[in-house]
């Protein structure tokens, strides 16, 4: 009667074969791969304290959801990764919580677009050569019949007429804000100022005024989907026109300048930053020709205009664009 | 050669006393039935044996050795000995590896130890079973399974816990069988706790009656069911006629015994004025239609009240001033012509009356 | 209720297409939360059976305890590990956010006490007299110990396939310590979470179509293995 013995064979090889198969998951997605994420990519932190195997170094960056969600770093990734032969982890997070990994230095680089609370990081001593790669639009854009009636106004004057409207009736008025932070909340709370409201009234002032806290991408379905204004990048917007119901109708004004920085976390201030000559790396190649003549066509195909526009070259012309050494100069 | 004995073997749980000053001792090779009514204490001893518990006061020796001493290796001991409970205990697994066990964890995985589990099997009755779940087995042949596990490994003590109670009573001569079997072929001690004294008189080769924690008779099963040492293991042990009566008076070894009114005659050798209970076999007893002048001494007329037949014989109950029963062969009760009503005369010797003094129940 | 539907049609098409990113995303699930379990049951039966076999003052609370942090919210957990594990936090230099390891200790976390509390919850099924069984039968303690944990076993494994489930379906924990790296950290859960997001609802259900479909296979093939045993 074979039955036991071979009952604990079974019982016996089983486990070990599962432990087996685990293991040379964990050591092969830890074996050092230069080629971009494949399937199975398992390396684990970089070669300092913690790896099975040394792996590929990782460099960590922040991004703003708008920048993500038009596929642009997609795009970029890879290029990157083969240059400099590193991981390159992009974490997708509005400038609020990108600033916060930023000072717990979690990641190495931050690409954000909020010259106040960028200013502010770097003067904190978090942030160092800041650098400048590219540049767009924000509009404001409502449904197609714009019931509060700002297409054409400036700005700061169709805010206000959008805040009139809404409070008088907030079932054909409304405003969908990002409410998180990012650099696109901060712009919309500066066009609030500059149209001689404060932003502690605008939000307390009614239902029309919703906070939507997701990324540029959501609240534009949001916005479509409840018939409300907002304020979007030109980017993100044109990335989502065929899925969203709302028209652009206020497109010009010099409080719209949209500028895309990056910033490397500052060593000295933050112990744990050990790849600043990575994030120099990665400044300097946003600035360079290369990449800059990507973003000047990316998106032309689809949308017909390229969804970000390169700095270099001298596109910026408008009050407000960034000074020429802050998008020329490369960082040592 | 006293292969287990307790001495003075205590166990208490909080103020109520399980065992009192136990003293027994079975002899190698022996079937020893531990008989006595529910919650005497019964499986209290069995589990003390198989050190599955600790006493609370006194010693158990295992084949010369001290088991209760703390320096003794209770597993080793316990692999020497094996134990059937009284409800069948059989893991969730097939019968095969369920009679295996034993010799798994004792790490025996060799051809012969699978020969033998085979022939277990087959010597138990579950021979095409091996493969079978346990779970699915009826009662009977769940503790089966739980014998042949137990008797696997050869041990030299067997202790079974009233193992045919609420069993059929198909399977319970076949476990009776399985277990004089076992301790015939093999010589292994069996200590079994029964409540039925009819399977102790059937299996056992000396009893000890256990009542209250207190061990109070130990004998062959005749002596225990013809001599019992006092009324309550009388009671017990399932007497017929046992009866309360005073003693009127007492010679030469002969008294007289005053039982509702009736005067028995038995031997004893009690004072008068004592308080007994008397038993008198219902085999020991004759009926006639007319008074006899023959040995017996007691001669009384009784009144038939009913009649019982049980294959070849016939269970006579009769009004003699007092309830008594008779043991009649059917043939007798049919020339006789016994029936309900019936006026008949029962006579007995004296020395058929047993006498014991009265206590307190 | 079309987007049912067409998320059917499209998981199966990405199934059959054997779709990259998909199989990649999928096989990180499956090898993120398997680790989890296989490292948290390796912790938590042991215990479960300490638990269970040991009468000690304050059993009932420590029982009671574990059963309250059944419901442990996920982002919570997350949020407490990314402090610890974060780079200016206490175990900063081991550079564990945003790896998959970081999603595993997570994990870990969030169903030690599922795991614990099922498994004392198994060996409390079993039936006593298997104990005294065992032991009358020559076992030491410890296999007495494997005797019933080996009784227990279905119920163990339902534990451990309700860890799983748990850890594989989660996603609170999976996003703050993983940070959802294309390519590195994202799993099932948390690519749905950003494709909702971002509106793409016939691929969120897609995935979570897949999801379940490895959660049914890994249940179906775990109980296989256990019959014939």
């Amino acid at each position: 009667m074979k039955t036991l013995f071979v009952n604990r064979i079974h019982r016996v090889s089983i486990p070990i074969i599962i432990t087996c198969l685990l293991v040379g998951v964990m050591l092969a997605g830890c074996a050092p791969a230069a080629t971009p994420p494949a399937a199975t990519d398992n390396t684990s932190a970089q070669g300092t304290a913690f790896p099975i195997t040394p792996g590929t170094p990782r460099f960590k960056i922040a991004t703003t959801t708008s920048l993500y969600d038009t596929g642009l770093w997609n795009y970029l990734e890879p290029m990157f990764e083969k240059k400099a032969n590193v991981r390159l982890d992009i974490v997708y997070a509005g400038t609020g919580a990108a600033l916060e990994y930023g000072r717990r230095g979690d990641v190495d680089a931050l690409v954000v677009h909020d010259p106040e609370a960028e200013a502010q990081f770097i003067a904190d001593g978090y942030g160092i050569n800041k650098r400048s790669f590219a540049f767009n639009h924000f509009l404001i854009a409502g449904p197609v019949g714009d019931p509060a009636g700002i297409k054409g106004l400036t700005p700061e004057q169709a805010f206000k007429k959008i805040y009139d409207a809404g409070i008088a009736d907030p079932s054909k008025v409304k405003f969908i804000s990002r409410g998180d932070n990012s650099g696109t909340h901060s712009k919309e709370k500066l066009i609030w100022q500059a149209a001689g409201l404060k932003y502690a009234d605008v939000e307390k002032s009614g239902p029309w005024y919703v906070e939507a806290g997701k990324g540029m991408g959501p609240c534009l379905l949001m916005a479509s989907e409840q018939g409300a204004y907002i304020l979007a990048d030109i980017s993100t917007f044109l990335a989502y026109k065929g899925k969203v119901n709302v028209a652009p109708l206020v497109e010009k004004g010099d409080l719209f300048l949209n500028v895309y920085d990056v910033i490397a976390i500052n060593p000295d201030k933050i112990k744990t930053a050990k790849m600043l000559p990575t994030a120099n790396t990665f400044i300097n190649w946003l600035m360079s020709d290369d990449v800059q003549n990507i973003i000047a066509t990316y998106g032309v195909a689809e949308y017909g205009k390229p969804l970000f526009n390169p700095l270099k070259g001298g596109g910026c012309t408008e009050p407000g664009c960034p000074k020429l050494e802050d998008y020329t100069v490369p960082v040592k | 050669m006293a292969i287990l004995q307790t001495v003075d073997l205590e166990q208490r749980a909080g103020a109520a006393v399980l065992l009192n000053k136990v003293n027994l001792s079975v002899e190698k090779g022996e079937i020893f039935a531990v008989i006595g009514p529910t919650g005497a204490g019964k499986t209290t001893l069995l589990r003390l044996i198989n050190l599955l518990d600790h006493p609370s006061a006194g010693d158990i020796y295992f084949d010369g050795d001290k088991i209760t001493d703390p320096s003794c290796n209770a597993i080793q001991v316990r692999r020497r000995m094996a134990m059937v409970f009284q409800k069948p205990a059989v893991f969730n697994s097939t019968v095969y590896e369920n009679v295996a066990y034993p010799l798994k964890i004792r790490g025996r995985h060799g051809k012969t130890d699978r020969s033998t589990v085979s022939g277990l099997l087959d010597t138990i009755g579950l021979g095409g079973y091996a493969r079978r779940k346990a779970k699915t087995l009826s009662g009977g042949e769940a503790q089966r399974v739980a014998l042949a596990r137990a008797v696997v490994i050869k041990p030299d003590l067997l202790l079974l816990d009233e193992p045919t109670a609420n069993l059929d009573p198909g399977t319970v001569k076949m476990i009776e069988r399985l277990v004089m079997e076992f301790n015939w072929d093999s010589g292994m001690t069996v200590i079994m706790s029964t409540h039925d004294m009819q399977q102790a008189q059937r299996v056992a080769h000396r009893v000890g009656v256990l009542m209250n924690g207190q061990l109070v008779q130990v004998g062959r099963p005749h002596d225990i069911f013809y001599s019992p040492d006092n009324a309550r293991i009388a009671g017990f042990v399932g007497v017929h006629n046992l009866l309360k009566g005073n003693i009127k008076r007492s010679e030469s070894g002969i008294a007289v015994v005053d039982v509702n009114g009736k005067d028995i005659q038995a031997v004893s050798d009690l004072p008068s004025g004592s308080a007994v209970e008397i038993y008198i076999g219902p085999e020991d007893v004759v009926l006639s239609k007319l008074q006899s002048d023959g040995s017996a001494r007691n001669n009384l007329r009784c009144t038939i009240r009913s009649l019982s037949s049980n294959g070849p014989l016939c269970t006579v109950t009769a009004d003699c001033g007092f309830p008594l029963e008779v043991l009649v062969t059917d043939r007798s009760a049919v020339e006789m012509e016994l029936r309900p009503g019936k006026e008949m005369y029962a006579s007995f010797k004296a020395a058929a009356v047993r006498v014991l003094p009265s206590m307190q129940r | 209720m079309q987007e049912i539907w067409q998320a059917l049609v499209q998981a199966v098409n990405l199934i059959v297409t054997l779709d990259p990113e998909v199989i990649q995303i999928s096989l990180r699930s499956l090898y993120v939360s398997a680790s989890s379990i296989l490292i948290a049951a390796l912790f938590c039966v042991p215990i479960g059976g300490l638990i269970h076999f040991h009468d000690f003052r304050g059993k009932r609370v420590v029982i009671n305890v574990i059963q309250t942090f059944y419901s442990l919210p996920t982002v919570v957990v997350g949020l407490l590990v990314f402090l610890f594990i974060s780079r200016s936090g206490p175990l900063g230099g081991l550079e564990l956010l945003f790896t998959p390891a970081a999603i595993i200790i997570g994990q870990v976390i969030l169903i030690m006490p599922v795991l614990t509390g099922m498994t004392i919850g198994a060996l409390s099924g079993v039936d006593k007299s298997i104990r005294d069984t065992a032991l009358s039968s020559g076992a030491s303690n410890t296999q007495a110990m494997q005797a019933i944990l080996f009784e227990a076993r279905f119920a163990v494994v339902g534990a451990l396939i309700l860890g799983f489930g748990r850890a594989i379906s989660e996603v609170g924990a999976a996003l703050m310590l993983g940070g959802n790296i294309r390519g590195y950290t994202r799993v099932l859960t948390t690519a749905i979470s950003l494709e909702t997001q971002r509106g793409d609802i016939v691929l969120s259900l897609a995935l979570g179509i897949i999801l379940i479909g490895i959660a049914m296979v890994v249940s179906v093939i775990t109980n296989i293995l256990l019959q014939r045993y």
